[in-house]
């Protein structure tokens, strides 16, 4: 009787300490200290042009991040994107924005929307489609904006926001990832390498 | 002074109202009937009302007035209520609308009818996350299902449909976990 209780008990406890899921088919975000995965692979540049995350790699680091157009996280936080990805461009860290939207769910998300927004907001750095959805899948990118960093060894060194506050931008008291920028442009460590924040969910394409 | 009294106000009476079994069909409810309520909240706040006792299972929907999937969702989670509220099942709607869409998220619930108070976040994302549970991403929306003594016992991002919510709930409801009513 003990022993099946005991059984039961740890049933129990198995049951509830199961991994909980996200979603179904989602994989798991890059874990830090991993490289960057689909480097090789090609996307449309809001200039016409076919670029690969290989192509922008930098002599300090590469910063990959996934935005869109339509979301209100990565609007707000927007001018603070482009404000890093300008400034550290010309620091040795290789920028790319991936928009891996469908944009037959959010038109907004649409190319020529995109190289509306690029053309507006300055981007000094390519913005890109990811046509398939499927370098947010190798990332497991849940949501917009999110930020990876790798180093110039091609390793995930940040993993997640920009900063800590996207609706007040004077009210900002950590800035994560221009921490990260700094540290890894200075050979230094970085000392909070994965933060959350809220976000848009990624609308993948089937 | 007042309005220092007036949150904790608030939040007692949304409390409160979760913990009156619902007998009202939200969806049957004009948008005009009630003006819905939209109480400010942190992590905290919302981990009261699901640990709020009387419930078998609470199921935590967060989501944004702009948010599509969030949107397409939204009656499958009132049907929920509707249907598994006799049950024990609690529903608690929080907005993660950003303070300047306060008026459209309180617009959208009265186009859904909703007529019991509900909660729109407060203070930083991180927070908020890992306070209500360190496995969310932060994506919305978000699907988060507890017990009855407020365990989380599963999470879903993204668009679900109502069977999915439902197997979720009544998963919980099976394995029978609901703390007694003080």
């Amino acid at each position: 009787m003990k022993q099946s209780l005991a059984l039961a008990s740890l049933i129990a406890v198995a049951a509830l300490s199961a991994p909980l899921h996200a979603d179904d088919a989602a994989p798991k975000a890059l874990a830090i200290g991993a490289a960057i995965p689909m480097a090789g692979e090609k996307m449309k540049n809001v200039d016409g042009s076919a670029i690969a995350v290989a192509d922008v790699k930098g002599s300090k680091g590469t910063l990959v991040i996934f935005t869109c157009n339509a979301c209100p996280w990565a609007k707000a936080w927007e001018d603070r994107i482009v404000a890093l990805g300008n400034e550290y461009k010309g620091k040795g860290i290789g920028v790319i924005a991936v928009n891996a939207n469908d944009p037959g769910k959010v038109a907004e998300d649409g190319y020529d929307q995109m190289k509306t927004r690029a053309k507006d907001k300055n981007f000094g750095f390519p913005y890109v489609v990811d046509a398939t959805s499927n370098l947010a899948r190798a990332y497991g990118a849940t949501r917009t904006p999110e930020a990876f960093l790798f180093d110039a060894q091609g390793r995930l060194v940040y993993h997640g926001t920009i900063d800590d506050n996207a609706q007040e931008p004077d009210k900002v008291s950590t800035r994560y990832l221009s921490d990260a920028l700094a540290a890894v442009t200075s050979g230094k460590e970085i000392a909070v390498k994965e933060t959350k924040a809220m976000g848009c969910g990624i609308k993948f394409r089937a | 002074m007042a309005s220092r009294g007036l949150i904790p106000t608030l939040f007692l009476c949304a409390i409160g109202a979760w913990i009156v079994p619902a007998v009202a069909d939200p969806a049957a409810v004009p948008a005009t009937a009630a003006r819905p309520t939209l109480t400010p909240a942190k992590a905290a706040d919302v981990k009261k009302a699901i640990a709020a006792p009387g419930a078998k299972a609470v199921l935590v929907n967060i989501w944004a007035s702009w948010c599509g999937p969030c949107r397409d969702e939204f009656p499958d989670v009132l049907k929920i209520r509707r249907d598994l509220g006799p049950q024990g099942v609690r529903v608690i709607l929080v907005s993660a609308d950003f303070d300047n869409a306060r008026a459209d998220a309180v617009k959208f619930l009265g186009d859904m009818g909703v007529d019991f108070p509900s909660f729109i976040k407060q203070g930083k994302d991180e927070e908020f996350i890992d306070g209500l549970a360190k496995e969310w991403t932060g994506t919305l929306p978000a699907t988060l299902v507890f017990d009855g003594s407020g365990t989380l016992r599963d999470l879903r991002e993204g668009k679900q449909s109502y069977e999915t919510f439902r197997s979720m709930v009544e998963k919980v409801l099976k394995d029978g976990s609901a703390r007694p009513a003080s």
